[in-house]
């Protein structure tokens, strides 16, 4: 290849120096943003994706009709949308598990680059939709559900929505590290996390409803304690004191999940190559 | 055209539908061997039952708790059915196969009816896993008053299912968006079909409309059917199950055999 055709390939807009894991995840990041071009139009995301969150969201809220309380009506709408986020950010799993099945996989593991950096920025795609459909359930349709938020509590809450799908992320991606292992547990994974997250994480009743070693598995999951903060700021009894707890703990295990999830896909890559496991597709 | 003719000719496309339907069936049945991904929503439908089940338990209505275990075996029902009739199309469409089948002397809407069918069969096991789940882990047995009339409803329900998934497929026939298609139909048919809270319980202007939806009439037909009260008018609300589900099977039927011949014409069944 001339250097004026090196030249003229797309490249990453940044000065960063080439083969640094920061360099690679954002250049990773182009291929969500095609990816989520790919798979909606705004309007199949509004009608088909939104649309649907939206339902799923109220679905829940009209539980709490049901039992005849307002106040399960506003328990359960806010933890099924603040759920929705998480829900939109364990799709990583999915994205991440596709490299494998398009036959990329084995390429990447080839490339001089370190896997984890660009998987880290492969699905990234996730973290603004979910925002988006988790704030327009939280903050438009919510107060139809008396869902309501004081403008700083509520400039709070969406900051602690970026961080759900952002800290989510991290626990996806570790379970997509196991999954690449595990190709058949695909869509397992992803749902039973999800349902499990419903269950443990104070989305659907109070943690402490479940036995200590329920309400064990629950604390690993960076939703537990975002979650609770959104409330108490909904509640409009939040103390700067448990809000700061809240998040810490919830960056605290999410962190974990970072580094299990680099950890593992690190592993990955070097016992790859190491037996040749790593084949074109699955 | 004599009569002996036309009952050939009949008796031909009978025997073509029945053909069909038992490949499907039997396509589908390899199928679920093969692909446990298929019974994803056998799996989940043990931990909903436990999310819905802990909502009313700890809100203290253990009355509500045959809500809370029909819900996961509906959404089992309906969930399964329509990743069939989605991906039963698209799944043949991204092998490559969709034109080949089309090809074949057997009619499509026969063999989709039949994969249908197979999986609608097997997503009954939801009734007695989420009935089996609740009790094991929180104690709840909850009590079937009116048996006979159970399974009438779960079969009439299954049958109603299976035809709703026949306009599905026409859809996906004809839509590169099944996945949207595929979306939008879930969470929304749930509350339409009031799985969990009531038809009566929803706002009024949406009523009629969840009535046109045959999984309303089901729903209400089995949480009655686990109360100790007589279920009223049982015989209408079931023929209403019945009569939604034909329209379905008929309006299917026809969407399908339309949506191929303008494929077959366009020369677009495998790139809609």
């Amino acid at each position: 290849m001339s250097e004026t055709a090196a030249r003229d390939r797309p490249d990453v807009p940044t000065t960063l120096p080439a083969g640094t894991p920061v360099r690679a995840a954002l250049a990773s990041t182009r291929n969500a943003w095609a990816d989520f071009a790919a798979i909606y139009t705004p309007f199949t995301w509004i009608v088909g994706w939104l649309g649907r969150i939206v339902a799923q969201v109220i679905f829940f809220a009209l539980i709490g009709n049901l039992l005849g309380s307002q106040e399960q009506v506003r328990y359960l709408y806010i933890g099924a949308a603040v759920t929705a986020t998480a829900m939109e950010a364990l799709l990583v799993v999915a994205t991440t598990t596709r490299e494998r099945y398009s036959g990329t996989l084995p390429l990447l593991v080839a490339s001089p680059t370190r896997l984890w950096p660009v998987f880290l920025g492969r699905s990234v795609q996730w973290i603004p939709s979910g925002v988006a459909t988790g704030a327009v359930a939280l903050f438009v349709i919510g107060p139809l559900f008396g869902v309501t938020f004081a403008l700083g509590p509520g400039v709070a809450a969406f900051g602690i929505l970026v961080l759900v799908a952002v800290s989510t992320y991290g626990y996806a991606l570790a379970l997509a590290a196991l999954v690449l292992r595990f190709m058949r547990l695909r869509n397992w994974a992803t749902n039973l996390s999800y349902t499990l997250m419903m269950l443990v994480c104070g989305v659907t009743v109070p943690t402490a409803f479940w036995p200590v070693w329920v309400q064990a598995i629950g604390q690993v999951f960076p939703l537990t304690h975002a979650l609770d903060a959104i409330r108490h700021l909904e509640a409009g009894d939040a103390t700067a004191a448990q809000v700061w707890a809240d998040v810490g703990l919830s960056v605290v295990t999410a962190l974990g999940w970072y580094v299990i999830g680099a950890a593992s896909l690190e592993r990955l890559a070097s016992s790859g190559r190491r037996d040749g496991s790593i084949e074109f597709a699955d | 055209m004599t009569t002996s003719t036309l009952s050939s000719r009949a008796g031909e496309v009978v025997t073509g539908n029945v053909r069909g339907v038992a490949a499907g069936v039997s396509r589908e049945l390899r199928e679920l061997r093969r692909s446990p991904d298929q019974l994803m929503a056998l799996v989940t439908a043990p931990l909903l039952t436990l999310v819905f089940l802990a909502i009313m338990l700890h809100a203290n209505r253990h009355d509500l708790a045959p809500y809370a275990v029909l819900a996961p075996a509906l959404l089992v029902l309906w969930q399964m059915a329509l990743q069939t009739s989605g991906d039963t199309v698209e799944s043949e469409r991204e092998n490559g196969s969709l034109e080949a089948l089309v090809a074949t002397p057997s009619p499509l809407p026969a063999v989709i009816g039949g994969r249908i069918a197979a999986v609608t069969v097997v997503s009954m096991l939801g009734f007695g896993e989420s009935w089996l789940v609740a009790g094991l882990v929180f104690g709840v047995w909850v009590q079937v008053f009116h048996p006979a009339a159970m399974v009438a409803i779960v079969l009439v329900t299954g049958y109603a299912t299976a035809c709703s998934a026949l306009v599905l497929s026409a859809l996906f026939v004809t839509t590169r968006s099944a996945r949207t298609l595929q979306n939008v139909l879930t969470y929304p048919f749930y509350i339409l079909g009031g799985v969990i809270v009531p038809v009566a319980l929803l706002p009024m202007w949406i009523q009629p409309l969840s009535r046109l939806v045959f999984l309303s009439w089901s729903s209400d037909l089995m949480r009655d059917a686990l109360t100790p009260a007589p279920i009223e008018a049982m015989w209408g609300r079931l023929g209403m199950v019945l009569l939604l589900g034909t329209v379905a099977l008929v309006v299917g039927h026809l969407l399908v055999k339309r949506a191929l011949d303008r494929s077959r014409r366009m020369g677009s069944i495998g790139h809609v």
